[in-house]
C-alpha cells in the first residue's frame, strides 16, 4: 500500500534561504516574533480527551500563574521545575516523528560542510535514528540509539561502531539532545538568577545543576527562558569545571498538531550554536519539516538503516 | 687452488676494463642496497626510540575498564597491586612506570588539535630526561601540576611557546563534559610522527582531566634490561596475572586504541588486562619499514637480474676468448673440475670486489647523510618518521646484503663454468679465435 505524502509545517525554510541569515545571533533574538499561540483544534471534548494537552494547557495557565508565584522579579523551585517540565512536554512527542534537517558546520581552517539529514524519533520507546542523506560522501551514514548506546553505521566500512550518545553527531558542535526529547525536569535541578532582557524578549536566567546520580553530558546548563512563551531562547552548556563549553540560541519555534498527542508538539526550527572553547567553530541546525505520521514498525532497527544506506 | 686463485685474479685484471665495468655494476647495486638498509635501520631505530619514549616500553600491562558492557575505557585499576606482581615476576626488569592514557581536544587561542595524552610522574620516568630533548623550557617543570609538555611541530601547529595558557577538553569516559587548563612547561624535539600527535601532562592533571582516581592508570611500562627477553618474559607475567585472578585477553598485534571498538562490541563489564608489545603498539606504522624493506627488494632483485645477465655475458666472452687455454690446460692434466672453479672463482672475486667496494660506498654515503641532518618534507615524513633524514649502520644487515649478491653472482657463474669444464680438450685446442 502506497504511504500517504507526508504533512510538513508550512513555515518551514529552505537551507539557502536560511544560509543568508548565517550571521545573525542575538540580533536573530532581537527580531523574530513570539510564535506562541493556542492550539488550533482547542475543544473541551478534545481537551477531556488528551493527558498531553492537560499538561501544555496546564503549562499555559503556569505561565500566567508565574507572575503570582514569584515575587520581586524571581521564580520559586516548583515554578522553575513547572516551566522544565513544560518545555519536555511540549518537545515531546507521543507517537512517531520525522524531521529534515539541514546541518551547516563552520570550523576555522576548512570549508564550510553541510548535511541533509532525515531524523527518526519515537519517544514512548526512547528510539531515535539520524540518517544523512547529503552530500554524497555522507549519504547513508547514521546513527542509531538501541536503549542507552548510541551506534554509529558507515556504509563505507559497513560496520557499526557502538558511540557515547553524548558524542558531537558528525563532527559539528551539535550533540544528540539537539535532536532528541529531553528530560530536563527529571536531571537537572534549576536555581533562578535574574529576570532580564535577551534582545526584546523578558527572559528568565535560570542555572540547572545536574542531579546527582544522573549521567549528565553538561553538568550545568543556564537557560534563557522567554517569559511570553515558556520557550528556551539560549542556553550555555558548563563542564564539569565550571568553563563554559558551547553557547546556542533557539531563536525559531515552530509548532505542530499532534493528532496522538492530541496537543501542539513545538520544536526548535533553528539552532546555532557556537563552540565556546574552540571559539571559530559554530554549526547551524534548520528542521526544514516535520512530520508526524506513524513510521514504519522495524524502522528502528541496524537493517533498516542499512538497507537505507546501500 | 692457490694457483686457480691466482689465475682467476689476473685474468679480472687482464680484462681491466671489462672488469671495472662490471665491478662498477655490482658495487653500485650494493650501494643501494646497503642504502636502502640503513635507511630502513634508521626508521626503525627512530621508531623504537620515539615509540619507547612516547608511547609505551618494551612491553605493557595495558588493559580496559567497562563500567557498562557499551563504554569501554584504556584503563587499569589499582595499579600498584599489578606493578608488585610485574616486579616480582621479571627477573630481567630495569625498571616499570605507569602511564596515563588519554584522548582529547587541545586548544590555544588561535588553534586546536586532537592529542594523545601520556600521563606522566617525571619522578618515575628515568629515561624521559635522557631522551628528550628539550628546545624550551625545562623538563623538570612537567613534574609541576597544571603543567604540559609540547614538541616543536605541536607548538609551531597550536602558535604557542613556553608559559602559554591552554585549555584541554575531552568527554569522559563517563561521558561528561570536563576541560582543564594548562601552561606550557616547555617544548621539545621532534622525535619520529608519534611525537606530533602525543603529549606530556603530569598524571595528576590528566587525572583531573579524566575523572579518575590516583590508583588508576593507563598502562603500565615494562622495560627489560635485555629486549631479547620479551617473548619468555610476556609468557611469565601473563601466567602470574592470570595466577593471581585477573583476566588478561588474547595477544593481537595492535595498538590499544584500535582494540578499543572491539572490546565496546563485547558484552562484558568490569577489568581486562591486556599484554602488548612496543612493536604492537605502533603497529599502524609498522607499514612505512615493510615499504621501504618491499622496495630494496624489488629494487635489488630488478638490478641483480640485469647483472646476472651482465656476468654470464661476459663469462661466455672470457670462454670463447680463452677455449684453446681451456683446452692447454686440459690437455696438461687439469680436471674438468678446476677448469670450472677457474671460471667461478673468477666471478666470485669480481662479486667479492664489487660488493665490499659497494658496501663501503653506501656506508659512507649513509653516514654522510645522517650527518648532514637532511630535514624531510612534510609529506614524507610518513615514511621516515623523522623530520631529519636519519641513517643507522647495522653490519649483519650490510654483511648479509654483500654476501647476497656475492653468492648470487658466484652461482650465475655456474652456467657458463660448466660448459667450459665440459668442452673437450682436443676440440678446445683446435678452436680458433
Amino acid at each position: 500500500m502506497k504511504r500517504k505524502e507526508p504533512i510538513y509545517h508550512q513555515g518551514t525554510k529552505a537551507p539557502s534561504e536560511a544560509k543568508k541569515e548565517i550571521n545573525l545571533s542575538l540580533k536573530c533574538l532581537l527580531k523574530s516574533e513570539s510564535k506562541i499561540s493556542l492550539p488550533k483544534r482547542f475543544s473541551l471534548v478534545s481537551w477531556c480527551l488528551g493527558g498531553e494537552q492537560l499538561l501544555t494547557i496546564g503549562f499555559g495557565v503556569l505561565l500566567l500563574l508565574v507572575p503570582c508565584l514569584s515575587f520581586a522579579g524571581t521564580l520559586d523551585k516548583p515554578a522553575m521545575v513547572e516551566i522544565l517540565r513544560g518545555i519536555d512536554v511540549r518537545v515531546k512527542s507521543s507517537g512517531d516523528y520525522k524531521a529534515l534537517v539541514y546541518i551547516e558546520q563552520h570550523e576555522k581552517d576548512k570549508p564550510d560542510v553541510a548535511r541533509d539529514a532525515l531524523v527518526y524519533r519515537r519517544d514512548a520507546d526512547q528510539k531515535l535514528m539520524i540518517l544523512f542523506t547529503k552530500p554524497k560522501t555522507e549519504a547513508g551514514k547514521g546513527y542509531l540509539r538501541v536503549d542507552r548506546n548510541l551506534w554509529y553505521y558507515d556504509p563505507t566500512v559497513g560496520k557499526w561502531e557502538r558511540r557515547t550518545d553524548r558524542e558531537r553527531i558528525a563532527g559539528t558542535d551539535s550533540r544528540r539532545q539537539d535532536f532528541d526529547q529531553s528530560d530536563l525536569a527529571n536531571e537537572y535541578d534549576p536555581e533562578f538568577i535574574k529576570e532580564e532582557k535577551l534582545g526584546n524578549f523578558d527572559v528568565w536566567h535560570l542555572k540547572l545543576t545536574g542531579k546527582p546520580g544522573k549521567d549528565l553530558a553538561y553538568p550545568i546548563v543556564e537557560f534563557w527562558v522567554d517569559e511570553a512563551t515558556g520557550n528556551d531562547l539560549k542556553r550555555q552548556d558548563f563542564a564539569l569545571s565550571g568553563r563554559l563549553m558551547r553557547t546556542s540560541y533557539s531563536p525559531k519555534w515552530q509548532k505542530l498538531y499532534s493528532e496522538s498527542k492530541k496537543a501542539d508538539l513545538w520544536y526548535r526550527q533553528e539552532i546555532r550554536i557556537f563552540d565556546e572553547i574552540d571559539k571559530a567553530n559554530s554549526t547551524l541546525v534548520i528542521i526544514q519539516s516535520v512530520d508526524l505520521q506513524p513510521l514504519p514498525e522495524n524502522i528502528f532497527t541496524k537493517a533498516w538503516l542499512e538497507t537505507k544506506s546501500r | 687452488m692457490g694457483q686457480l686463485w691466482l689465475i682467476a685474479f689476473r685474468n679480472l685484471l687482464s680484462h681491466g676494463k671489462r672488469s671495472l665495468l662490471l665491478g662498477a655494476a655490482i658495487a653500485g647495486v650494493t650501494t643501494l642496497l646497503v642504502f636502502l638498509g640503513c635507511l630502513s635501520s634508521g626508521v626503525k631505530k627512530t621508531m623504537l626510540e620515539s615509540a619507547t619514549t612516547v608511547a609505551t616500553g618494551h612491553f605493557n600491562v595495558g588493559g580496559f575498564y567497562k563500567v557498562t558492557a557499551g563504554q569501554s575505557a584504556p584503563l587499569v585499576t589499582d595499579y600498584k597491586k599489578i606493578q608488585a606482581i610485574v616486579e616480582k615476576t621479571l627477573p630481567d626488569l630495569d625498571y616499570v612506570t605507569a602511564r596515563g592514557r588519554g584522548w582529547a581536544r587541545l586548544v590555544s587561542d588561535t588553534a586546536s588539535m586532537q592529542v594523545g595524552i601520556a600521563g606522566v610522574e617525571l619522578a618515575h620516568e628515568p629515561m624521559l630526561p635522557k631522551v628528550l630533548k628539550m628546545k624550551e623550557g625545562k623538563l623538570e617543570d612537567l613534574g609541576k601540576p597544571g603543567n604540559i609538555l609540547i614538541f616543536a611541530s605541536q607548538a609551531k601547529k597550536l602558535k604557542v611557546k613556553t608559559g602559554d595558557n591552554m585549555v584541554f577538553s575531552v568527554l569522559t569516559d563517563r561521558g561528561v563534559n570536563n576541560t582543564v587548563d594548562v601552561r606550557v612547561a616547555g617544548v621539545a624535539e621532534d622525535m619520529g610522527l608519534m611525537t606530533s600527535w602525543n603529549v606530556f601532562l603530569p598524571q595528576e592533571t590528566l587525572n583531573r582531566l579524566d575523572q579518575t582516581n590516583d590508583s588508576t592508570t593507563g598502562a603500565l611500562l615494562i622495560y627489560l634490561k635485555n629486549m631479547k627477553r620479551i617473548p619468555e618474559d610476556m609468557d611469565l607475567l601473563r601466567k602470574a596475572l592470570t595466577d593471581n585472578g585477573y583476566t588478561v585477553m588474547d595477544r593481537a598485534s595492535k595498538a590499544f586504541w584500535m582494540k578499543l571498538q572491539e572490546v565496546n562490541r563485547e558484552e562484558w563489564t568490569g577489568q581486562k588486562l591486556d599484554l602488548t608489545t612496543w612493536e604492537d603498539e605502533i603497529s599502524y606504522v609498522s607499514w612505512t619499514l615493510q615499504a621501504i624493506d618491499g622496495l630494496s627488494f624489488l629494487l635489488t632483485t630488478v638490478l641483480l637480474v640485469i647483472i646476472a645477465v651482465g656476468i654470464m655475458n661476459t663469462l661466455w666472452i672470457a670462454i670463447r676468448e680463452r677455449t684453446r687455454e681451456i683446452g692447454t690446460l686440459r690437455a696438461i692434466g687439469m680436471r674438468r673440475r678446476g677448469v670450472m672453479m677457474m671460471f667461478v672463482l673468477e666471478a666470485f672475486c669480481l662479486g667479492a670486489l664489487g660488493t665490499a667496494a659497494g658496501a663501503a660506498l653506501g656506508c659512507l654515503i649513509s653516514l654522510g647523510l645522517d650527518a648532514a641532518q637532511i630535514p624531510v618534507p612534510e609529506g614524507a615524513q610518513f615514511f621516515t618518521m623523522s623530520t631529519h633524514l636519519r641513517f643507522a649502520l647495522v653490519p649483519s644487515r650490510i654483511f648479509g646484503g654483500a654476501a647476497v649478491i656475492t653468492l648470487c653472482c658466484t652461482l650465475i657463474s655456474l652456467i657458463p663454468s660448466l660448459r667450459a669444464a665440459r668442452m673437450r680438450p682436443v676440440t678446445a685446442i683446435s678452436h680458433l679465435s
